[in-house]
């Protein structure tokens, strides 16, 4: 499967989650499972409105009621917090205004649930309702009642970008489009229903187990809004039941918890319910995107111009990160010399949005593809050929100053063109079936971090004693992508012994040493290349004592098959414990460190919103998806998808294909079925049984292919392989709709309802002129 | 979400549940499966202080068939019984098709034939949280006074949404209700009121104890076409069913059509008999028998997708299912 | 509301509890049993995540009331295969990637027990149809699919295997 694997033992082979046994046997421990004695219930108490000044709370009759041990307000924790430095724009609980319905009043910690919930019945609070914003074009133009009064006009954040020439660039082109593309809005939906259990300690500390991507900001988090030192608080995070971004920064009930917990002196668990849960969000947001490409006769971009709006709810969450990444990843996938790019993040009286699997790249993934197809059908081209036609010349620097260093988009487009049996489809199947492509990428980890420093990104530690177990300490979020045991690979196959040989401890703010958390794909980069640098300075440890003892230089010694041996001297070789024994002789303490900085020629360019993008190390996605159409009611089945994806080396192939179907899986239910319906601020199917995420019966066929381009700079050569290919999904399918039955829908999820109006608009057209479709229906194919 | 305190109470026979339910009057409900009374009660739309459960009631768990008396299936029957009982789909095709597209399985296994014809109906201003529709401040079927889905208006929409009962509508289906003073049946027809808040012709002291299907329906040909966004788990946004009988010939000798999910009640569409009595299949009479069909159906807001695409499902279903039914002999034996 | 004692068979043990009629057989096997491995996804019987087997049967324990599952046999993911002893269809789970985050593994584990018991060939189609109450949100479910056919297979093999001669 992999290139090069001779040389691995453990690399590059297909092996089974070092957790999986927890999970299978149902023994593993998610949030919701931990309790301890003495454990109280809390439950938060939510806005009723979109947009209401509090004036006043009442908790008295609440906590009167038997069993209530600890109520609290916004008065509790003042401090306000967020994700990134310039939007700390929430706390604990609303002080003042109540900015959307689901915000958060108040909490109740109680003996039971069914007490705590009838405590949040009691509190009475007096609001005074206030004009709310809920359409984001709306609400960008608004003159007064703000959401925030340090946001005029409800603009969070707007970024203005121009490389080249693109007013020149448009110029050069002989065919140019222009669309408005919206995209509704999802979410997460992990199966797993956030959860944190705060215990406040005998010795007045506070220890955090809690659903989270990102530990180690909640450590900082929970610190600030408790006012407590750092150093007092232990942050632990148990197994995750899926994140994809909706436990990447912090979530209401984390700091709730924490808050109730301290003011009650007693340990303090809160489970969201399912509608909680989409009341929290944090999921992709509505975007619109004003879209326009120029593209010669030849098929070569020649201009880019997008402005995109994006409906980030009523907090600031990751939506400057958001926006800034839907226009820097116009870059970085294909030859783009003119881009101009407009990007608003706005204000409006809902949940606020934030990281979702491929954070930011994925609505305006969607215009762009589907736009290329429409370019390449009015240039009279093969879809597939023009995205050849525009490839990088890797290694190499972006006009937006994205630096590329492996490429294997190439290779992913000949794997899809191959298995999809590309030529002899496209164009060519019956009316009502249909083939699209699309590509897409995505970073390994951000190269710039949050919160700008120069201290290293990820430190892992690695400890051998008198036992010689080998012990990996990384704060590194295992959340079901495989974290845990990619660190376990890197481990032995650098220690050269067996994977079980390799005990992880990770994720625990007392035990284990920073990593920035599991979001923009970074760990196995990131952490990959710390946990790398942390074996190799252990195995040069053992080296070097097992040289002295056989007088031998320590690069004539190699680790490998659970011994240390010399590479030509048979005669000179130790078991790894003997090693070890040998090691601890000589250096008296075996300690492995290694931390993992992006480079500094990574880290972007330096205008104006030029840190988010860069990345050490992009991804590439390639696929073809086959469609059927039913003309007559506009539904469309999938029947499959085919998807390439580079992942520079896939170091585990069985987690990196459950990747690449996982996001396709995930891309697909975005395509066509998932929807978070509003009116008027409320949220209209919070539930799984109306938030529609695919099942097995609907869900495509997907065939993964992994393509390795060895990245120069990744641990073994590895980079991404969870998000990047999320983002061509969509296009590939709203383009094979196209292919089947003629129609572009410029608006997702691509309901039957759409379809079917499109439809009927073409009918109409085609009868006015004469119609020059590219398939039509043959009376035979559709006769019933 | 937590539940309301309730007391459960266990009857081991029938006249115990029925004298439970008298005693209890409108503080009992009825639970057998939970697929939908659970989430409801999670949810605060109704607050009984005891629940009677039905489920151990094996005397009202058989399904039996016989050429005199026709098809009996218990009201405590799961769906999956239903669907594995062999000769069923036989017999009765048009049943085994809409049972087979209920939730799924793990639901078909719990939920009963009785709680499916006896559904709460649905909405989206109704199916939500006690919090959800709090902030709302209620709706005219719980809790308010206004109606979101036809605002000024004082009747209430909420949508039959159950698969079972449109199909056995077509098959001319009555129900055995049990009361203190004894079994009574009713038409299935009958049964449905045609009103969001108060669905159904169940007396308070009174349990649907069977469904039968008269003898003469076995061996109708017949289809349910379920209109929905996932294959499984959902429930319709429209639902059609058609059962008929055809001659050697391919004369329709009678035929029924009945609509899910776009009414407050399963409905009978009532020209259909007679356009299809005595008539051979053709494409033109199908469409009559559709545009029929969109006469009756009403969607309106209350579920996902808009109410002119399902409306539009409603004809484009009702011509297919007879389509299949009738020229295809789809579910013919 | 008083809690009253009861009798719940689980895994093959009695077990005695005292609940509220309003326990659901989910929180009394999490709660009062301190069997975990059963998850909650939803709060409206629509994930999977829960499932457990009742009498070989699989169901949902969070519409189901404890108090109504009294002398049912109850088989969670915990008596399924403990560690050392898994079931194949355990083993198909972690070697195939059919578990990722592993919540919805339990409910797609039960589902997949009771599929195999009753029919121990299932095509691809009856697999998904099996599986079609169970929501996954990681997988795409291909990796779960070969999770299914890596138990049949053992299943297959260790029926197929001729008895021990070693006693």
């Amino acid at each position: 499967m992999g290139k090069n694997t001779n040389g691995f033992s453990i690399i590059g082979k297909p092996m089974a989650m070092s957790d999986a046994r927890a999970k299978v046997t149902g023994l593993g421990k998610y949030a919701d499972d931990l309790s301890v004695p003495g454990m109280l219930t809390g439950k938060i108490l939510h806005s009723p409105h979109a947009h209401a000044r509090i004036r006043s709370i009442d908790v008295s009759r609440a906590q009167a009621l038997a069993g209530v041990k600890v109520i609290a307000t916004g008065v509790d924790a003042r401090n306000p917090y967020g994700i990134l430095p310039i939007g700390h724009d929430e706390r604990a609980f609303a002080l003042g205004k109540a900015l959307y319905i689901g915000d958060n009043v108040a909490a109740v910690a109680a003996t039971t649930a069914e007490i705590a919930e009838q405590a949040l019945d009691l509190i009475r609070v007096d609001y005074e309702q206030l004009p709310a914003w809920f359409d984001p074009e709306e609400s960008m133009k608004a003159e007064s009642n703000w959401i925030n009064d340090e946001r005029p006009q409800n603009i969070e954040k707007e970024y203005h970008h121009a490389f080249g020439d693109p007013d020149k660039g448009f110029e050069r082109a002989d065919f140019v489009a222009e669309e408005r593309y919206y995209a509704g809005e999802v979410n997460h939906a992990a199966m797993e229903p956030h959860a944190t259990l705060a215990i406040w300690e005998p010795d007045d500390r506070l220890t955090v187990h809690s659903s989270t991507q990102v530990p180690f900001y909640l450590h900082r988090t929970i610190a600030s809004v408790c006012e407590m030192p750092m150093s007092q608080i232990r942050v632990i995070k148990p197994l995750i039941g899926g994140g994809f971004g909706g436990k990447s920064e912090i979530i209401p009930l984390e700091v709730a918890a924490a808050v109730l917990a301290k003011k009650s002196r007693r340990p303090v668990k809160i489970t969201y319910t399912r509608e909680e849960v989409f009341l929290a969000h944090r999921g992709r947001p509505i975007t619109i995107v004003y879209l326009k490409v120029g593209i010669s006769r030849a098929g070569k971009i020649t201009a880019v111009q997008a402005r995109v709006i994006q409906d980030g709810g009523a907090y600031c969450g990751y939506g400057p990160v958001t926006v800034l990444y839907s226009g820097a990843l116009l870059g970085a996938i294909y030859d783009i010399a003119n881009v101009r790019y407009d990007g608003f993040r706005v204000l409006t009286n809902k949940p606020a949005c934030g990281a979702m699997r491929g954070h930011g790249t994925v609505n305006v993934r969607f215009a762009f593809e589907s736009m290329l197809d429409q370019l390449s059908h009015r240039a009279g081209l093969d879809p597939l050929e023009v995205r050849r036609r525009n490839l990088l010349k890797a290694p190499c620097i972006t006009a937006n100053s994205l630096r590329v260093t492996s490429y294997g988009l190439p290779e992913c487009i000949e794997k899809v063109f191959a298995r999809s049996n590309w030529s002899e489809k496209k164009g060519k199947l019956p009316y009502g079936k249909g083939v699209g492509m699309a590509c897409s990428h995505y970073v390994s980890g951000a190269a710039n971090p949050i919160i700008r420093s120069n201290m290293p990104h990820t430190t892992v530690y690695i400890k051998i004693d008198r036992d010689a177990a080998v012990t990996v300490y990384t704060g590194a979020s295992e959340i079901g992508q495989g974290s845990d045991t990619m660190h376990v690979q890197i481990a032995a196959e650098t220690l050269g012994v067996r994977a079980d040989r390799i005990k992880l401890v990770a994720a625990d703010t007392e035990l284990t040493p920073i990593d920035l958390g599991s979001y923009s794909s970074r760990v196995t980069f990131m952490a990959g290349n710390a946990c790398l640098n942390a074996a190799k300075d252990m195995r040069d440890q053992i080296l070097a004592a097992v040289a002295k003892k056989f007088g031998c230089a320590a690069e004539e010694l190699e680790a490998k098959g659970g011994h240390i041996s010399h590479r030509s001297d048979s005669s000179k070789s130790l078991s790894f414990d003997e090693a070890v024994a040998v090691a601890l002789e000589f250096h008296g303490a075996l300690v492995g460190r290694g931390t993992y900085a992006p480079p500094e020629m990574a880290r972007g360019g330096k205008f104006k919103g030029a840190g988010v993008g860069p990345s050490p190390a992009y991804s590439y996605s390639a696929q073809v998806a086959e469609v059927t159409v039913d003309p007559e009611t506009g539904q469309v089945r999938v029947d499959k998808i085919v998807a390439a994806h580079d992942c520079g080396r896939a170091l585990n192939p069985l987690t990196v294909k459950g990747q690449i179907e996982g996001s396709v899986y995930m891309g697909f239910g975005q395509a066509l079925q998932e929807d978070m319906i509003w009116k008027d601020g409320r949220l209209m199917n919070p539930s799984l049984l109306e938030y529609r995420i695919p099942a097995t019966k609907e869900n495509p066929e997907i065939e993964s292919i992994i393509v390795e381009s060895i990245d120069p700079e990744g641990p073994f050569g590895a980079k991404e392989a969870g998000e990047g290919s999320l983002a061509a999904t969509i296009p590939a399918i709203a383009n094979a709709i196209f292919d089947a039955v003629g129609v572009r829908i410029n608006s997702i999820p691509i309901t039957p309802d759409k379809i079917l109006e499109a439809l009927r608009e073409k009918q109409k057209a085609d009868a006015g002129n004469g119609a020059n479709g590219a398939k039509r229906p043959s009376l035979a194919g559709n006769a019933r | 979400m937590t539940l309301p305190a309730f007391h459960v109470l266990q009857p081991r026979t029938l006249e115990d549940a029925i004298s439970m339910l008298g005693q209890h009057g409108s503080d009992a409900m009825v639970i057998a499966g939970g697929t939908d009374v659970i989430p409801n009660l999670q949810m605060r739309l109704f607050a009984p202080r005891v629940l009677v459960d039905v489920k151990p009631l094996r005397e009202l768990s058989k399904i039996e068939f016989s050429p005199r008396e026709g098809l009996r299936i218990g009201a405590t029957a799961t769906l999956a019984h239903i669907l594995e009982t062999p000769w069923l789909r036989e017999k009765f095709p048009v049943l085994a098709s809409a049972i087979g597209t209920v939730a799924g399985p793990l639901q078909r296994n719990m939920g009963t034939i009785g709680g499916n014809l006896c559904l709460e109906t649905r909405c989206r201003w109704y199916n939500q949280s006690h919090f959800w529709r709090q902030s709302l401040g209620g709706c005219l079927k719980k809790d308010g006074d206004v109606c979101h889905v036809a605002p000024g208006g004082k009747v209430c929409w909420a949508t039959w949404s159950g698969d079972s009962a449109p199909a056995l509508l077509t098959l001319d289906a009555e129900l055995e209700l049990a009361g203190a003073s004894g079994k009574r049946r009713v038409a299935l027809r009958d049964f449905y009121k045609n009103d969001g808040m108060d669905r159904i012709a169940l007396a308070r002291n009174e349990l649907l104890t069977a469904v039968h299907v008269p003898a003469r329906m076995a061996g109708r040909r017949g289809v349910y076409h379920k209109l929905r966004v996932r294959d499984s788990i959902d429930y319709p946004l429209a639902g059609v069913a058609v059962a008929m009988e055809v001659d050697a010939a391919g004369v329709c000798r009678d035929g029924r059509v009945a609509l899910s999910a776009v009414n407050p009640a399963p409905v009978l569409i009532r020209p259909a008999g007679e356009l299809l009595v005595g008539q051979k299949w053709s494409l033109e009479l199908a469409e009559r028998v559709a545009h029929a069909a969109i006469q009756t159906g009403k969607p309106l807001t209350t579920s996902g997708s808009t109410p002119v695409y399902r409306r539009d499902m409603v004809r484009v279903f009702t011509r297919r299912a007879l389509e299949e039914t009738w020229r295809n002999g789809h579910g013919s034996t | 509301m008083n809690k009253e004692l009861m009798r719940l068979h689980v895994n093959g043990e009695e077990r005695e509890i005292a609940i509220t009629p309003n326990r659901l057989l989910l929180d009394a096997l999490r709660e009062d049993l301190g069997l975990t491995g059963s998850k909650r996804g939803c709060d409206d019987s629509s994930c999977g995540c829960c499932a457990v087997l009742v009498d070989g049967t699989p169901m949902l324990s969070c519409v189901a009331l404890a108090a109504s599952y009294e002398g049912r046999e109850i088989t969670t993911i915990e008596g399924l295969g403990g560690p050392g002893e898994l079931d194949p269809v355990q083993e198909g789970y972690a070697e195939m990637g059919g578990a990722q985050c592993g919540y919805c593994t339990p409910g797609f584990m039960i589902a997949t027990k009771a599929l195999l018991d009753r029919n121990p060939n299932p095509s691809l189609d009856e697999i998904r149809e099996a599986l079609s109450s169970n929501l996954c949100r990681c997988t795409g479910y291909m990796q779960i699919y070969e999770s299914v056919k890596y138990a049949i297979e053992k299943l297959r093999a260790k029926s197929s295997a001729p008895v021990s001669a070693g006693r």
